[in-house]
């Protein structure tokens, strides 16, 4: 390759190459094999808003997991307290005629309940996590059972639809629903305005601003996939658009990136994460940050488990079996460090999707369950050895460089908030990113 | 070091000789020791996650203390249900229990403890699920699983016939239980004994061409699953205007959530069969929105396998068992003697009066 070229796509990618994106080259890999395979299925309008609806609520999980991993810790209950608090909520409609709204409050309210208890337990007591949410995964497994009696218990419509509507359409005669577009539209106006913001910010602060023509191409590609997504989620079957499921998990991901990287509690999960004692030393107060971080993941599988059964339209028993592994695997194919302090809520994101695409294109093709299962496996493995290989030790995961460019984000691995990036023209100085 | 390495392998030798001298000091003949009023039934439940299950104890308990006998009933943890299933099995054995009823989690994994029992003279029954690749089995009580599974294919015909009078091809969709549970084999087998001829034929097409066991299986028997390839299948094969008429659903959870996932695609109700009666499907069967169901009292099946029980403790031969039925109680080794009961299929039609000895039924079913 010409020195021109690479010295090009170092610049576009921050100074370090193509492979910060080696999960979301491998997401779009996927999603295009799979469209080859399936004979175009895989982006039809109704599977993609299908695998919307399906995996959602591991996306909600993966945004709680990511926080709690990055801050050295795990969750192995978030099944078993999702399941709990979706057969709280489905019995507290059936049995107490709660209206839908009060009983999605009783469900935050327990998950905040069930997060605090775990919180407690691992911030006060210092009982490790792992213990604590295996305790928890036994406990409110049973708790589901007792009170649900081991029996499904359908939800009425009207709760449903927070899993299985979708945006209404005003029906202003264009042949596509219009709710949809108009949200394609705000985000494409979100994403130019941060960027043209993070130049602003980058010239005020008398940093070298980067050529404008990474951040027009930024733009064009980003611009051009939330273009494809409106056409594809607005044009689906009538009656149906971007699932509201899809909302609620939007706004979760956008809350909880600006959090993670641009609040002073976020930053503290990274520092504890990466380095308990230095932390503690530097004056965070980790045990505020563990009880948060359990607290947070708490609410977080109440709010999964709601959609869940809002989707499945009944709260069963078998629900939440499976789902702490789901979130896990979705976070470490996302970038995260299993020993804490580096990984990023838009990374998990990116994980949760690469693991959707592929289940729902292996069952598209119909392949046998023996064979799904294997090849789930490899792939995860592969696809997180691609990731290590890639990344250099230490570094922040590949979307935190494509966020930081938008303005964003600043998602560092190590130490203190940094306020300011690096000029990526020369990839030999070590960047403080 | 090569002393101490000798000395090692000394005194491993040494333990482990002593351990299996342990382990076969327990003498016990092959032949089962004598029942009598009151002694204690063991009754090893599988995990507690379907409402068939949550009957189970209770229908155990007072049929077993009305015969004279105790109750010893336990359900598996929903984690690890195996293994703790093989341990509470374990543990009626060495505390006393002169006859274990076993509803198997996994059928082909309690070889050892089935062995176990029977060296200390415990009469194994398998009960609801059959307990595989082993001799050491007495007696299998349980609903006639391959006839559910033909009066489900039949259901689907006749429910297709009667909702489509004019129309001489149906298209189908086939759902079949978890390739871990043997019950889900026979059930599948059963109804595909009655619709394979049809789709041989033409009569039947399955427009997805997915017709084997291991395609149409749903893990965990698990709602999720089933909805999900529901979901997919809509997409890959019913977006262009083909029409579903009938989907072969082995039980009322897969049932409801295949009927959740064609209503979210807005497709028109198709022909839906089930398993179980569960309360949440008789009304929606009253409604027309599922078509069958299969009624399996579950009162009936424990005093099938109480009645075993009070036979032997009496000194007699149990009644009614089949010593050779090799399609329903071939376990791979033997063929168990079968105690068969005989399941109840149940559509909008016949429920009133099919629900008419249990209450709670029969009241959901006239509500309708």
């Amino acid at each position: 390759m010409s020195n021109k070229f690479t010295n090009a796509v170092r610049t576009l990618t921050g100074g370090r190459g193509i492979s910060q994106y080696s999960m979301i080259i491998a997401l779009v890999v996927i999603m295009i094999v799979f469209e080859i395979l399936t004979g175009g299925l895989t982006l039809n309008q109704t599977n993609v808003i299908n695998v919307v609806q399906q995996y959602s609520y591991i996306m909600i999980l993966a945004i709680g997991m990511v926080m709690l991993i990055i801050a050295g810790h795990i969750d192995l209950s978030v099944g078993s307290v999702a399941a709990f608090v979706g057969i709280v909520v489905a019995k507290s409609m059936s049995d107490w005629h709660f209206p839908p709204a009060v009983a999605i409050l009783l469900g935050l309210v327990v998950g905040a309940i069930v997060g605090a208890w775990q919180g407690f337990w691992v911030a006060f007591v210092r009982v490790p996590a792992f213990i604590v949410t295996l305790a928890g995964q036994l406990i409110f497994r049973g708790a589901n059972q007792l009170v649900g009696q081991s029996s499904s218990q359908s939800t009425p419509n009207s709760y449903n639809w927070i899993g299985n509507g979708f945006l209404p359409d005003p029906n202003w005669g264009v042949p596509a629903n219009l709710s949809t577009i108009i949200l394609g539209v705000i985000v494409v106006v979100v994403l130019v305005f941060l960027e043209v913001r993070g130049r602003r910010r980058r010239v005020a602060m008398g940093a070298s601003s980067r050529p404008l023509w990474t951040s027009v191409l930024k733009l064009v590609v980003l611009g051009a996939v939330t273009l494809y997504a409106t056409y594809l989620f607005a044009t689906g079957r009538v009656g149906t658009s971007f699932p509201v499921v899809g909302i609620i998990a939007g706004v979760l991901i956008v809350a909880y990136t600006f959090v993670t990287s641009n609040t002073i509690f976020g930053r503290q999960i990274y520092a504890v994460g990466g380095n308990a004692a230095a932390a503690v030393l530097s004056g965070v107060n980790s045990r505020r940050v563990n009880f948060f971080v359990m607290f947070n993941m708490g609410v977080l599988s109440a709010v999964a488990g709601m959609v869940f059964i809002g989707n499945a339209t009944a709260s069963g028993p078998f629900d939440g079996t499976g789902w702490e592994l789901d979130a896990i695997a979705a976070v470490f194919v996302g970038g995260a460090a299993v020993a804490g302090g580096i990984g990023t809520v838009g990374g998990s994101i990116v994980g949760a999707l690469v693991m959707a695409f592929l289940a729902n294109g292996l069952s598209l093709l119909g392949v046998p369950s023996e064979w799904t299962s294997i090849i789930r496996g490899l792939v995860l493995l592969l696809a997180v050895a691609f990731d290590v290989y890639n990344k250099t030790q230490g570094r922040p995961s590949f979307t935190g460089a494509l966020l930081r460019g938008l303005g964003i984000g600043r998602a560092r691995a190590q130490g203190p908030a940094v306020t300011a990036t690096a000029g990526p023209e020369n990839p030999q100085k070590p960047s403080l990113s | 070091m090569r002393k101490s390495l000798f000395i090692g392998i000394a005194a491993a030798t040494i333990a482990v000789t002593a351990l299996a001298g342990c382990s076969s000091a327990r003498s016990g003949g092959d032949s089962s020791t004598k029942i009598a009023k009151g002694d204690t039934v063991g009754v090893s439940l599988p995990a507690k996650t379907s409402q068939n299950w949550v009957l189970a104890q209770q229908s155990f308990k007072s049929a077993l203390t009305k015969a004279g006998f105790k109750a010893d009933v336990q359900y598996a943890a929903a984690n690890n249900t195996v293994s703790d299933q093989q341990n509470q099995i374990e543990a009626m054995i060495t505390k006393g229990d002169k006859v274990i009823i076993i509803a198997a989690q996994d059928g082909s994994q309690l070889g050892t403890q089935v062995a176990d029992a029977k060296k200390a003279g415990i009469t194994v029954i398998a009960w609801d699920r059959n307990i595989l690749n082993t001799k050491n089995v007495d007696y299998y009580v349980a609903f006639n699983n391959y006839l559910v599974g033909q009066l489900q294919g039949q259901a689907l015909l006749d429910g297709m016939k009667a909702a489509h009078p004019d129309k001489t091809t149906f298209n189908i969709e086939l759902f079949a239980g978890a390739s871990t549970d043997a019950n889900a084999t026979v059930f599948f087998n059963g109804a595909m004994s009655v619709l394979k001829p049809k789709i041989d034929d033409g009569t039947l097409k399955v427009l997805s061409g997915q017709t084997t066991f291991q395609q149409v299986q749903t893990d965990n028997w698990d709602p999720k699953n089933s909805q999900a390839r529901m979901s997919n299948l809509i997409t890959s094969t019913y977006s262009n205007g083909a029409e579903l008429d009938g989907v072969l659903s082995p039980n009322d959870t897969l049932g409801r959530s295949i009927i959740t996932a064609i209503k979210a695609a807005g497709l028109p109700n198709p022909i839906v069969t089930g398993q179980d009666s569960e309360t949440d499907s008789i009304p929606l069967i009253m409604e027309g929105i599922q078509y069958s169901t299969i009624y399996k009292n579950t009162d009936e099946e424990a005093q099938g396998a109480v009645k075993v029980v009070s036979a032997l403790a009496a000194g007699k031969e149990p009644a009614g068992v089949d010593k050779n039925d090799k399609t329903n109680a071939y376990n791979g080794t033997i063929t168990v003697p079968y105690v068969a009961l005989k399941p109840i299929l149940v559509t909008k039609a016949n429920a009133v009066e099919a629900y008419a000895n249990n209450p709670t039924l029969e009241a959901l079913a006239k509500k309708g």
